[in-house]
């Protein structure tokens, strides 16, 4: 048995197991609740129930009073849905945040081609009508004969509604993506559902934005490059994207054109192994940042899409210098694993 | 699982956060015939620099019509709890007379400083240029004087039937012991404000809050103590927002401006330091005081700092901040704090308003699973030999003053990192006069600021000195206002005890 929770002011919907908290639940979605003893003890994951029904649970009667409950109040780590319900919670509003309806869509393949050695390119043409979607934003792709969908972010633009292009890096010893690498060719049906996730440029607080790509990071960052200069946008824009050889630099044509037709845009490649054929930057993609701007920050908005030793690395520069959590973004992927991983209540984000 | 997202159906309106900025704005005010400077004259001069007091983000966003309806709420429930407590005689249903022990511990040093708590943040809710956290302090002013109140009818109802307990607040300023604690409270008061509640907020409330908490709460529920369980809940859903307090002060400090960094770094190294040692009294009761034990303070140490303060820590690196200094040496301790300082203990409780014991056999094979490096090797046979003295009637108590540490005021009784067979003792010179440390850590902190720390009160000194009543144990004792014979010496043969096994005795129906 699932329940259907909305959390507000996101407009989000999860599914919650019975018995799962509604903590852990959002928290497995990648939605972040504040929290901090996860006992029912303390009050910080404190919400407010707007519809539906909740047991409270193991919630202290010291941090849920007996008013509160009757005030339709809750703690989020404790307690558990009975119905679908919708919640609210003290979470920033995204003012830049567009809300698209998840679908279920059929595809076919249009295009495959190799971009980098362990990274496929797939072209897929909708059958029933276009996606709407934010930039950013990914979608789950059903796999012939895998259990369970994956995720895979898109790297065109909204504006190519028809087609959309996903970037399939090869993990080694996976199974989807392994099958895919082998069987992907044109005229292939696909099933896959979307649009996913919260990772989205916001444009209104009008900074220059600094997008930092590893490998086949550079989906999200393709996309949303693609659709604020479409949108003509006038602010700086940088691309870092770092890759092991310059064969995993794929897209650098297209970069390279949008850097000779756009003033406000700048593409810095990097590289990171021993590639004699390379002769731009090297180093990692942190260390590429921190000579470009002197490791100073201030002023930037960060966007980083990546392997999690690449992201970690560009957090800990960015803040290093003097860049925060608010002026941060990235996509989390949590897989349980991380969600049970001892963190402090420091950051909320990042 | 998977997740969807669709369009909300309900109409936009105010999130939480704007709901409070629109019903809380325009209740600062820009002063029109005073200037800034001269009405928070201690905002500057500890080198903090904030550009922008809006950013400090107020996490609760509690308005002071609310805060009252919680309080009120929490205190009728406490009351309660603390009445039926009392008409039930849950003193008598606790597991053992040594667990009150503790609590004496507790009530006698930690009460004072929940008042000096409501002081503080009354003070520096007053002189906070800003008006996010100014609120928050004077929040957690009453919440603090609120659990001083609490705990003073702890106090009252404890003090009808055990000894110790009868004059707490002139014992705070004159116990030796207790000068532990009201000088490391007293530090952090006399710092400025953010000073004070890097020390409080961040490195108390929140660095080393589990390791105080899960000893008293946890303490209290294994042995019996209902009462305490409940203030302990009723104080812990204010303690969220009070460690909230700490981690927004710290976070705001260290984005405002990179000046701010080493400023802070040194205030954590200071006060990871000065909590730590003051820590060293938990140890014990931990380990010692507890008839039914939660978890050593070896383990509670390496869950609540050493993992839980890991990931924190981790966190903070990203702003330039590294571990406290001397986490490391405090880590290396954790074998020895807890015996070292109740053998100093047993050895002065003729001193003290509370009383000392030896393990027992049950006890001490605890102590051998929890300790195997150290136990057997070090302090088993220090207590085999006192109890045979005692056996023969010559219990052991320690004539000689001990040489306390100038910061901390803690004798200086623990060992070398690196040799527990070796006492820390560090000096320094300063215009002319000799000071003494326990530490490398306590001996920093003196450099830092030896004008503050010269001023010591420091009670082996005062006695010395004759500030004390006399020169000999009764006539110090006397101005301690500890009642000889009854407060102090060992457990065995106290009046605690014979009122126990009274209790025992009609309670199993011999009658007495």
């Amino acid at each position: 048995m699932t329940y259907q929770l909305c959390v507000e002011p996101l407009g989000e919907t999860i599914e919650v197991e019975e018995g799962q908290t509604i903590l852990d639940a959002c928290l497995r979605a990648g939605v972040y609740l504040p929290h901090a003893c996860g006992h029912g003890l303390c009050g910080t994951c404190k919400i407010d129930v707007l519809e539906g029904e909740v047991e409270h649970r193991d919630a202290s009667s010291f941090a849920l009073m007996d008013f509160e409950r009757d005030e339709g109040k809750t703690l989020a780590c404790v307690a558990t849905l009975a119905a679908d319900t919708v919640i609210e919670a003290d979470l920033d509003d995204e003012p830049d945040a567009e809300h698209h309806p998840v679908r279920d869509y059929h595809a076919t393949v249009a295009r495959v081609e190799r971009l980098a050695g362990d990274i496929l390119g797939l072209w897929l043409a909708l059958d029933d009508g276009p996606l709407a979607f934010q930039a950013g934003q990914y979608v789950m792709l059903e796999v012939p004969g895998i259990a369970g969908p994956r995720a895979f972010s898109i790297a065109s633009p909204p504006s190519q509604a028809g087609e959309i292009e996903l970037h399939i890096r090869l993990v080694p010893g996976g199974k989807a993506t392994g099958w895919l690498h082998e069987n992907a060719r044109e005229g292939l049906k696909l099933k896959f559902a979307g649009p996913y996730g919260r990772f989205h440029v916001r444009r209104s607080a009008n900074l220059s934005k600094l997008f930092l790509a590893g490998g086949s990071g550079l989906s999200s960052p393709q996309s949303m490059i693609l659709d604020l200069l479409e949108k003509g946008e006038t602010g700086p824009i940088l691309l870092v994207h770092g890759a092991r050889d310059a064969a995993g630099l794929y897209h650098a044509d297209i970069f390279r054109a949008l850097e000779e037709a756009h003033a406000n845009f700048a593409y810095l490649p990097v590289v990171s192994g021993e590639d004699a054929s390379w002769q731009g930057a090297r180093g990692f993609v942190h260390e590429a940042i921190e000579r470009r701007f002197g490791g100073r920050f201030d002023g930037q908005q960060a966007y980083l899409c990546g392997p999690p030793p690449m992201i970690d690395a560009c957090i800990t520069t960015l803040m290093r210098g003097r860049l925060f959590e608010r002026q941060i973004f990235h996509e989390k992927f949590l897989t349980p694993a991380d969600a049970a991983q001892a963190r402090s209540p420091l950051f909320k984000r990042i | 699982m998977t997740t969807t997202t669709t369009q909300s159906p309900r109409a936009k309106k105010l999130g939480i956060k704007e709901r409070y900025s629109y019903l809380t704005r325009g209740l600062d005010w820009e002063p029109s015939y005073q200037p800034r400077e001269k009405i928070f004259p201690y905002t500057d001069y500890e080198g903090i620099r904030i550009h922008d007091w809006d950013k400090f983000e107020d996490p609760f966003r509690l308005t002071m019509d609310a805060y009252w309806k919680f309080q009120a709420e929490k205190e009728r429930r406490l009351y309660a709890v603390i009445d039926s407590f009392a008409q039930n005689n849950g003193q008598m249903n606790v597991t053992d007379a040594r667990y009150i022990n503790a609590l004496k511990i507790f009530l006698t040093a930690v009460s004072p400083l929940e008042y000096a708590a409501h002081r503080s943040y009354a003070h520096v809710g007053r002189h906070f240029d800003g008006v996010g956290p100014r609120i928050a302090c004077q929040m957690q002013a009453i919440d603090e004087l609120r659990h001083a109140q609490t705990q003073i009818h702890t106090i009252s109802h404890f003090n009808k039937f055990f000894d110790g307990l009868h004059d707490p607040w002139h014992m705070f300023s004159r116990v030796w012991y207790l000068s532990v604690p009201k000088s490391f409270f007293e530090d952090a008061m006399s710092a400025g404000p953010f000073e004070f509640l890097t020390a409080i907020s961040f490195s108390f409330e929140y660095v080393l809050t589990s390791l105080l908490f899960v000893p008293f709460m946890s303490g209290a529920a294994y042995n019996g103590d209902m009462a305490t369980v409940t203030f302990g809940f009723s104080a812990q859903s204010d303690e969220s927002r009070h460690m909230t307090l700490g981690l927004e002060i710290i976070k705001f400090m260290l984005e405002q401006d990179e000046g701010n960094v080493p400023i802070v770094q040194k205030w954590i190294d200071k006060w990871f330091w000065r909590g730590y040692r003051l820590l060293s009294i938990v140890a014990m009761m931990m380990d010692y005081m507890l008839p039914k034990k939660i978890m050593s303070w070896k383990e509670a140490w390496e869950i609540y700092f050493e993992q839980g303060g890991g990931a924190l820590f981790t966190d903070l690196a990203r702003y330039g901040i590294r571990l406290p200094k001397y986490h490391e040496i405090a880590s290396a301790e954790k074998d020895h704090y807890s015996h070292q300082a109740w053998s100093t203990f047993y050895q002065y409780t003729h001193a003290a308003a509370f009383h000392t014991w030896l393990p027992d056999a049950g006890e001490e094979a605890w102590m051998r699973e929890k300790y195997p490096e150290s136990y057997d090797r070090l302090y088993a046979p220090r207590y085999a030999h006192w109890g045979a003295e005692a056996d023969e009637g010559k219990r052991f108590y320690n004539n000689g003053l001990p040489q306390l540490c100038q910061v901390c005021q803690v004798p200086a009784f623990f060992t070398e990192a690196n040799d527990p067979t070796r006492i820390s003792l560090r000096t320094c010179e300063h215009e002319g006069e000799h000071y003494h440390f326990c530490s490398d850590g306590c001996r920093d902190i003196f450099l830092d600021e030896p004008e503050k720390y010269v001023q010591a009160w420091l009670p082996v000194h005062q006695i010395y000195q004759g500030n004390c009543g006399g020169a000999t144990v009764p006539e110090v004792l006397d101005w301690y206002h500890l009642n000889g014979g009854a407060d102090n010496l060992d457990y065995k043969g106290s009046p605690d005890e014979a009122l126990w096994q009274s209790w025992q005795a009609s309670k199993a129906g011999t009658g007495t």
